[in-house]
């Protein structure tokens, strides 16, 4: 019975990642066909990119403030105050600002376009479109994995910023630390071996999270209960695809930047 | 209208967000490219190791403390040498001269591998690009490893014989054991301990009597002191030099005295006449003699005549005479007196 029943969920699990790998051959086969819906595409990367940047400007500040803040006495206990700089920046360029950015934008943008796209589909709108002549999957789904696809990366870059910035402010009060020294030190410590690397994973990051987001709405059962579910699980399934891209991405980096 | 109008707020809005964050990812790719020397003007030399403890690519290169390169390529071309490139910024290629050495150090206590670049001896010419630097050794933690097998072996043998010592010791033998079982050696200690220490009291009191007669031999008011006076000295100085003097003098006159004496002797003169001529000690002995005879007869004469004037004192005719006398004495005496 148990073996059964797990046997069922490893089916269930696997029919899911065959069917997202569908969804995404799809992506890939259309997004590149005529016609594209470039309007459509800009608008969704103001919603996406725009629309989040305050979340994420916020979210960065505080980490940057929080995170130096905490790491503070205990690098003053080793007289390595000096470090803080960069300490900071490499932790946050290299992974707390993509995958904090990240989680944030699954969580506003995954969700919000599981229950855009859910909706639509149990009002039947998307039915609708099919029967008009115009293309759902190039109108809704490409140029929404495209949107956060190139939105995300600028995010994170943004957000970055902001966090240093933040940091920056902590050793300014508490070090006496001026802009200048603080950011030479941030960017002397910093290799492309960094920064290219986060900002690659970043692009993954935002189309896991368009993929994920797409495919649980476009996917969407019937009734308001469905609807719920896909943006649930938009963001839950993101979530956990985006760790897996993150230790992903490390991996290779290793193998390019030896990190 | 309205929607479009809309739209274009939307797209400028969007614009600029996109510009800002490629700004900044430019903006940063610049700052760290600057870092790794990829900008401006640079030059390509060499430097050879035996052993890079790690290096990186991308590790800086420091010359007198500045940041003037990175490490552009490591590859190794024997069994014993690593190529290392550096790319120098062209300014800095222009102070760094051709016996310049490299050498291994680390950014702070555990900070990554960097280059430091020794400075060479003024009279050797530039580094040109494309030129080759020798490196300084650098002791790795093997050769530390290694002295300190060697040193853990040597400690392994001391240790081993020390057990022998102790052993022996333990068993009896030898003069140390002797010394550690001997009661009476640690009475006779304990008693010599004892007198050292008086005898150290002894000591100390006895500086103590020297520091104070050093310190009174500063005082002027001894004769040490005194010498010490620069005065004094010199009144001493002045007064042997007239003791060499005077006593130049009585060598003259010692001189003369013993030419004079050896005249008297030798010579013809009185003086010998009367040192050598034996009848005239008794001639002048029966002189002498007679004299006495003589003074004695004079002595009681006198006392006689002396017996003569008292009597004349007290006869009548020569009464008045001496009373004159006396009082005129008297007058003399009260004229002395006023």
């Amino acid at each position: 019975m148990g073996t059964q029943k797990t046997i069922n969920s490893l089916q269930v699990f696997l029919t899911e990642v065959g069917d997202i790998s569908y969804f995404a051959g799809r992506f890939f086969t259309d997004v590149f066909k005529r016609p594209f819906e470039f309007k459509e595409f800009l608008r969704q990367c103001y919603n996406m990119g725009n629309r989040s940047l305050l979340l994420v400007g916020v979210t960065g500040f505080i980490i940057g403030l929080v995170f130096t803040l905490q790491s503070r006495p205990t690098l003053q206990e080793f007289g390595a105050v000096a470090w803080m700089p960069s300490m900071v920046g490499i932790s946050i360029i290299r992974e707390i600002g993509p995958i904090i950015t990240a989680l944030i934008c699954a969580g506003r943008i995954g969700s919000g376009i599981g229950a855009e796209l859910g909706s639509m589909r149990v009002t039947e709108q998307i039915d609708a479109m099919e029967v008009s002549g115009t293309n759902p999957f190039k109108y809704l789904v490409i140029t929404r994995i495209l949107a956060t696809t190139f939105m995300l990366p600028i995010l994170v870059i943004i957000g970055d910023a902001i966090a240093l910035y933040g940091s920056y402010l902590v050793e300014n009060i508490k070090g006496d630390v001026s802009f200048q020294l603080y950011f030479s030190e941030v960017f002397s410590s910093l290799e492309f071996g960094d920064v290219i690397p986060s900002t690659i994973k970043s692009f993954f990051f935002g189309f896991a999270i368009g993929l994920v987001g797409c495919y649980k709405g476009y996917n969407c059962d019937k009734g308001t209960e469905g609807v719920g579910l896909a943006a649930n699980s938009a963001v839950v399934y993101t979530s956990l695809l985006l760790f897996v891209i993150d230790f992903v991405a490390v991996l290779v980096a290793d193998l390019f930047y030896e990190l | 209208m309205k929607a479009l109008d809309k739209t274009t707020a939307q797209k400028i809005k969007l614009a600029i967000f996109v510009i800002a964050g490629l700004s900044l990812f430019i903006l940063g790719v610049y700052l760290i490219g600057n870092q790794q020397s990829m900008f401006g003007s640079n030059a390509r030399i060499f430097a050879t190791f035996n052993n890079i403890n790690g290096l990186k690519i991308g590790n800086n290169v420091r010359y007198g403390g500045l940041n003037v390169g990175t490490v552009k390529g490591i590859r190794m071309v024997n069994d014993s040498t690593i190529v290392v490139d550096l790319t120098i910024k062209k300014d800095a290629l222009g102070y760094i001269r051709k016996n310049a050495k490299a050498a291994l150090g680390t950014d702070g206590l555990v900070g990554n591998m960097i280059i430091n670049i020794v400075p060479g001896s003024e009279e050797i010419g530039l580094l040109n690009a494309e030129d080759t630097i020798h490196s300084y050794r650098r002791i790795t933690t093997e050769d530390m490893l290694s002295t300190l097998n060697v040193t853990n072996e040597n400690a392994a043998m001391l240790t081993a014989d020390l057990l022998k010592i102790t052993r022996a010791i333990n068993s009896g033998e030898g003069t140390i054991s002797y010394l550690l079982k001997d009661s009476t050696m640690a009475l006779n200690l304990e008693q010599s301990i004892r007198y050292f220490r008086q005898t150290a009291a002894s000591t100390s009191k006895m500086i103590s009597h020297m520091d104070d007669l050093i310190v009174s031999l500063n005082n002027k008011n001894n004769v040490i002191g005194l010498l010490r006076d620069s005065v004094t000295a010199n009144q001493l100085k002045s007064v042997v030099s007239n003791l060499e003097t005077t006593g130049n003098d009585m060598n003259k006159l010692v001189a003369n005295l013993n030419a004079t004496v050896t005249r008297a002797k030798e010579g013809d003169g009185a003086i010998n006449y009367l040192s050598n001529d034996k009848s005239l000690v008794k001639k002048i002995d029966t002189s002498v003699n007679s004299l006495d005879a003589t003074l004695h007869n004079l002595n009681e004469a006198s006392i006689k005549l002396n017996e003569n004037l008292e009597a004349l004192k007290h006869n009548i005719l020569f009464r008045g005479y001496f009373k004159k006398l006396e009082k005129e004495k008297e007058k003399q005496l009260e004229k002395e007196i006023k």
